[in-house]
């Protein structure tokens, strides 16, 4: 109590100090008075009074120090008067003070949004309960080299009979449905899971309830859960929706719960947020019963762990299991597939193809900050060189060395705390703008946002920057002494041969550190050259692609497209109205995974090639797709051998298909067209050889692919490609309408050009392109400021000795050269020593290159280059300076 | 040996003088000294405290006048002494500190702390020869 007590009043007496002060005077005086008069009573004369009285007294300075120092918090008191101080020197100083703060607020700004973008994406804990002992289960063949190849049902019921492993398991089947209401079919994303899905995540609904073991049942329950968005954009935000019964694929559901705006299912997804959760037991109707081993049909699974189990652990119980399942099932799993078993982190699986980009980019806005620091750093030892003179004052006059460095280091955070401040207020300001910067599918993007811990850091970095740019120069001033800086300061104030070299370090440091940063920009721009220049395997011009949902209702009697000739009359209908439609010159069709750059090639089908000579066990494995005839002349895509498809290949034909490049280089390795390819328990002919189609992004390289034509094989996903259209606006309402008078059930979706999808696919290397782009050029600004600055100042330096030189008949080229000197050595040093440290941290990011080496020749010749230019263009403006000295005037100087 | 003097105002007039050995005072026991000089003498102000040390101590406690401030400012921050401007008898203007009930309180609690530390030291003391 009373220490709170005394807090209190030290404070107050910090702020009412002069109060304090003049109280503390007053007693003071009043006291010397008593003691006078007490020696005047005795008889002493009053001069001799006056004096006995001090002596009595003691030190009055030291008496008042003493009571001060209690009284108030010292070192506070301290802090405030350097405060008050550097806000005054700063503000006399304008200018330095402007570009400090701009390029300090450049700096942090650029490292808070980053960090804010890495700290919500991949710091911050998923938003679900003990995120930690959430994992996603992935088949592998690690003999087929495949990864995620989907999940049998009876494999995951293996998992879940497993409960020393998982408390609970789901499978995760992400879906397109077709929602009707409203007088229209509109697609919808749905998620279909186990039942205690939620259970895993340990989430609630906003309204209603989520299903859970209790709807158990063999096949789909009728308990759906809806997202927020689906609700209010169907059903207006009806609280009145729960218990609704909804067509989803001709199925009834009915509505029993609607999730919070924020949820979203952490995972993959087809083409948008998930918007309808239905649950299932997956062993019965639509499912086959019995399960079939072989038959991978779960794309995925989510368990959340037995508490107590590590990752490790589980993981290892697991491959016991994955030999086990190997030795009772040698026919499913032939030993030369080694079929395993994965188990990752659920927020690794979500963000992990992300992580290499934002810890580039938070290495390179590091590597910025880090040059900003170095930037002022050298300004203010330039500023300090300008200031020996007072600060030699202050130390006669008896300030500390301590006392001075602290009273810049105050100067100097002051400066980086206000650029934190400002790097704050801009980037709040501007939010909206930078998200819409950011490539839309960057995972979890709705969650950045601004939180303490961003907060604390942008607190700790403003600190450690302004201690990093501060305590050297500070150190650095406050060493002299103070007799030869009175000295010197008079003519006008010099920096010591200490200072120069110390800014000439710090700018071959700059030097050296934009050499890093250009060249990580210049390894991805010519890796984004390099992904420009790839052949998507199509003509993207005037093509527009439509995708249509076949609804697939649980009951097969309900489904009008189950068989192929079904399949083919509703693709030729739409194929002819469709071309009626103006400016439309061509079209064709394809099914299930034919459409470019939407990572089509995850659905990969097991296949054999019979006479092969390779062991029958050896199982292969592809991408495969449907199309109509007409697809690869409407793609242009390129046939290298064989035919296409023809009309007449339908289901009362033979079973044909037609391969891509990559699967030919891989299997048939120069052998004939007509080989036999074994998949489904069906043979078929391969009869032709086509071009690459890219089936992810441009640089990843391109699935093998087997197609089949879409008249031989029903397909309840289908696409419309279209050529002829400028661009996609207006062409949904149109397609939408030719489809639906062909059968108002249909809905279409995902209506856009082929090269907006090209530019989507580009969009993180884009992206990342640009950012670094923009730090690279920072960087190159910086060091050209930072390195103009050394010049200037080491020429107005040199005046005296050009003027000499010329007088003694230099000629102005001589002069030129020698002004040059210091300045290229500084800036051959500084790209000497930044090469070779980019050859290490570039090395760091080949994860993100595409075409190139991490030393890529080109990146490395041009950037030192460029840099060298750049370096020798400010120095030279400077030195041109050096030959325009009138010898006269310099010499008086 | 030490000769008792003739009365404290001496002390003034003899202040430079020989380097007698003094008590280093505790921390903390000045506080306590103050407080009980106050308690005894009612509200005085700094200058005749600080008299009224010298004198009961009899020139063993010496001290320079000014350093009794920063424990008057530390009694009055913690609210156990109360300072107020008043005239002397003179006519002269001096602060006049008094006790208050908190530092009575205080007072109390810090009495008994130091007779049980000095009673201990006495004991360990005496032991030890």
């Amino acid at each position: 109590m009373r220490h709170v007590r005394r807090w209190f009043a030290k404070l107050n007496s910090l702020i009412r100090r002069g109060h304090a002060d003049s109280e503390l005077n007053r007693e003071v005086s009043a006291h010397l008075a008593l003691l006078e008069d007490e020696f005047e009573r005795r008889g002493i004369p009053a001069e001799e009074a006056r004096f006995r009285a001090l002596r009595a007294y003691g030190s009055v300075e030291q008496a008042k120090q003493l009571q001060r120092e209690e009284r108030s918090v010292l070192w506070l008191e301290q802090s405030l008067q350097d405060l008050r101080y550097a806000f005054r020197s700063l503000l006399k100083t304008p200018g330095f003070t402007a570009v400090a703060l701009v390029t300090l607020a450049l700096g942090i700004g650029a490292n808070i949004a980053i960090f804010t973008v890495v700290n919500a994406v991949l710091l911050r804990p998923l938003p679900f309960q003990h995120p930690e002992s959430m994992v996603r289960i992935f088949d592998d063949l690690n003999g087929a080299a495949a990864k995620d190849i989907g999940m049998s049902i009876p494999e995951f019921l293996d998992l879940r009979a497993r409960s020393e492993i998982f408390e609970r398991v789901s499978a995760l089947v992400p879906a397109s449905t077709a929602l009707r209401g409203g007088g229209r079919t509109d697609r919808i994303e749905m998620l279909g899971t186990s039942f205690d899905y939620f259970q895993i995540l340990g989430v609630n609904p906003e309204l209603g309830r989520v299903y859970g073991p209790a709807d158990a049942a063999p096949g789909f329950t009728e308990a759906v859960v809806i997202s927020d968005g689906l609700w209010h954009r169907q059903f207006g935000g009806d609280p009145g929706v729960l218990g609704r019964r909804i067509l989803v694929d001709e199925d009834g559901y009915t509505i029993v719960g609607v999730m919070p705006p924020g949820f979203r299912n952490p995972g993959q997804t087809l083409a948008g947020d998930v918007e309808l959760w239905a649950a299932a037991g997956f062993i019965g109707d639509p499912f086959p019963s019995p399960p079939v081993r072989a038959v991978r049909l779960l794309p995925g699974a989510m368990a959340r762990l037995k508490p107590g189990l590590t990752i490790q652990q589980a993981q290892q119980r697991l491959d016991a299991m994955a030999a086990q399942l190997t030795q009772t099932y040698p026919k499913e799993y032939p030993a030369a597939s080694r079929w395993s078993l994965r188990l990752e982190p659920v927020g690794d699986s979500l963000t992990g193809n992300v992580r290499p980009t934002l810890m580039v980019l938070l290495a390179a806005v590091g590597f910025v900050l880090l040059m900003v620091a170095v930037n002022m750093a050298s300004l203010l030892v330039a500023r300090s060189s300008g200031r020996m003179r007072e600060l030699a004052i202050r130390q006669a006059l008896g300030a500390s060395r301590a006392r001075l460095i602290r009273q810049l280091l105050t100067e100097s955070l002051l400066l980086s705390l206000a650029g934190g401040v400002a790097a704050i207020l801009v980037l709040t300001l501007t939010k909206g703008s930078l998200l819409a910067l950011m490539p839309a599918d960057l995972p979890r993007l709705s969650e950045v946002h601004f939180d303490a811990r961003v907060l604390a850091l942008a607190g700790l970095l403003s600190l450690v920057t302004g201690i990093l740019f501060g305590l050297t120069p500070a150190l650095n001033a406050s060493a002299n002494d103070p007799n030869n800086d009175l000295k010197e300061g008079t003519r006008g104030g010099t920096a010591s041969l200490r200072q120069n070299r110390f800014r000439s370090a710090l700018v071959a440091t700059e030097i050296a550190l934009s050499v890093v940063l250009l060249s990580g920009a210049g390894l991805l721009l010519h890796s984004f050259w390099n992904t420009l220049r790839v052949n998507p395997g199509f003509d993207a011009k005037r093509l527009m692609v439509a995708r249509i949902w076949v609804p697939f209702p649980n009951n097969p009697a309900a489904n009008p497209y189950l068989t192929a000739p079904a399949t083919a009359r509703l693709s030729h209908e739409i194929m002819r109205r469709v071309r009626t439609l103006p400016g439309i010159e061509e079209a064709a069709m394809g099914g299930n995974n034919s459409v470019p750059l939407v990572y089509n090639a995850a659905n990969r089908i097991a296949f054999t090639l019979p006479d092969q000579t390779d062991s029958p066990q050896k199982q292969h494995t592809s991408a495969i797709a449907q199309v109509t005839p007409e697809f690869f002349q409407v793609l242009r895509t390129p046939l290298l051998r064989g035919r296409f498809f023809t009309e007449a290949d339908t289901d009362q034909g033979k079973a044909v298909v037609v391969v891509n490049e990559s699967f030919a280089n891989q299997y048939l390795r120069g052998r004939d067209l007509g080989q036999r390819v074994n998949f489904g328990g069906a043979e078929s002919e391969i009869v032709g050889v086509a071009g690459n189609i890219r089936d992810d992004g441009l640089d990843s390289p391109v699935a093998p692919r087997i197609y089949r034509p879409l008249y031989q094989v029903p397909a309840n996903e289908l696409a419309i490609f279209l050529r002829g259209a400028a661009d996609s606006s207006g062409l949904q309402q149109a397609v939408t309408g030719v489809v639906q008078s062909v059968d108002p059930n249909l809905p279409v979706y995902g209506v856009r050009s082929m090269r907006e999808m090209l530019a989507t696919s580009l969009a993180r290397r884009r992206f990342s392109l640009s950012l670094m782009a923009v730090f690279g050029a920072m960087a190159l600004f910086l060091a050209s400021i930072g390195i103009y600055g050394v010049m200037a100042y080491a020429v107005s330096q040199r005046a005296q000795e050009f003027s000499i030189r010329m007088a003694l008949g230099a000629r102005p080229s001589d002069i030129l050269l020698i002004a040059l000197r210091p300045g290229a050595i500084l800036t051959l040093a500084g790209v000497l020593v930044g090469v070779l440290a980019a050859q290490g941290a570039t090395r760091l990011m080949s994860s993100l290159l595409f075409g190139v080496s991490p030393a890529d020749p080109v990146t490395f010749i041009v950037v030192p280059l460029a840099l060298a230019v750049a370096a020798l263009i400010a120095c030279w403006i400077p030195a041109r300076r050096a030959i325009r000295v009138q010898p006269v005037a310099a010499l008086r100087a | 040996m030490k000769k008792r003097e003739t009365g404290f105002r001496e002390d003034f007039t003899r202040l430079s003088s020989e380097g007698k050995s003094r008590i280093q005072v505790l921390q903390g026991t000045l506080d306590l000294i103050v407080l009980r000089t106050l308690e005894n003498m009612g509200p005085q102000h700094a200058y005749r405290i600080a008299a009224r040390l010298e004198q009961i101590s009899e020139d063993l406690l010496k001290l320079n006048q000014g350093t009794l401030y920063p424990a008057l400012v530390r009694l009055e921050q913690q609210g156990w002494i109360k300072g107020k401007w008043d005239k002397t008898e003179n006519g002269r203007e001096a602060k006049y500190y008094a006790i208050t009930k908190a530092g009575m309180k205080a007072l109390g609690v810090e009495t008994e702390r130091w007779r049980q530390l000095s009673g201990l030291v006495e004991k360990l003391l005496g032991q030890e020869s």
